[in-house]
């Protein structure tokens, strides 16, 4: 286990993790593999939330599409939508942040969306978890 | 020479790949707080170079956290970096009211994230 597998998240001071050191080969990984490498485990610990959040937006969805839509899981939308944004294309998948961002923006209406808007909610959506489900290292 | 960045932000995911970010890709020790109350603490205990601050964070936002951090007198010197997943918005104007140092927008490449902070706060070096 690494140091950064060990970090909880109020942990105080962060332990540099994989900084090169003095007596690291020449052959050694270089910094950006190494950060991917750290990117893409902290995917495998993280992607749970994401599924999570996508879940929600499917949810609130559902709800659009049967006209029942509460106020506080619209605002839930909103919130996993943005935090979605925020975070896909940091890990490596930039047309999920795009998805998400619509997602918030339909999401946030402040006035029910039409028929054409809830039918691309649908399809954004569907296009959304396939992303999630295939993570930053799937194929294309 | 070695910087210490303080990271705010609430999304745990966020706070680790930044902090991994910037000590793989910039040598940079990096202090994180989860809320705002957390990182105006840890900012006046542990005097940090600059501090990374989310806009959108629950009881206690980003601008807010921002004017505290201004009003107290032992961190109203340390350059605030805000980091916000809004690309557009009347906002950008009310953040440079407020004192920030400069913008980053989520996403962020981990790759030049380091280099972006020292670009914002004219630091020579950053990976």
């Amino acid at each position: 286990m690494s140091n950064r597998d060990r970090i909880s998240p109020d942990e105080n001071m962060h332990p540099v993790a994989g900084k090169p050191s003095s007596t690291e080969a020449p052959e050694a990984q270089s910094q950006e593999q190494k950060l991917q490498t750290m990117i893409s485990a902290l995917w495998d610990r993280s992607r749970h939330t994401v599924v999570e959040r996508a879940a929600t937006l499917r949810t609130a969805g559902d709800l659009l599409v049967a006209n029942r839509l509460d106020e506080a899981t619209q605002l839930s939308a909103v919130d996993s939508a943005h935090k979605l944004a925020g975070v896909l294309g940091t890990f490596g998948l930039p047309r999920g942040t795009d998805l998400a961002r619509e997602a918030e923006v339909l999401f946030g209406q402040s006035t029910p969306p039409g028929k054409v808007e809830i039918e691309r909610l649908q399809v954004l959506l569907a296009e959304l978890t396939r992303l999630i489900d295939r993570g930053p290292l799937g194929p294309s | 020479m070695t910087h210490r960045i303080l990271i705010i932000d609430d999304e745990d995911d966020i706070r680790q790949v930044a902090a991994m970010s910037l000590e793989t890709v910039a040598g940079w020790d990096v202090l994180l707080a989860s809320s705002g109350k957390q990182g105006i603490e840890r900012a006046s205990t542990e005097q940090p170079d600059a501090i990374l601050l989310d806009v959108m964070m629950p009881e206690m936002d980003g601008p807010t956290t921002l004017l505290k951090l201004k009003a107290n007198g032992s961190t109203s010197h340390i350059p605030v970096l805000l980091l916000t997943a809004k690309v557009q918005g009347p906002d950008q104007r009310k953040f440079a009211e407020l004192g920030v140092a400069a913008t980053l927008f989520k996403p962020f490449d981990p790759l030049t994230l380091a280099r972006q902070i020292s670009a914002a706060l004219g630091w020579k070096e950053g990976g």
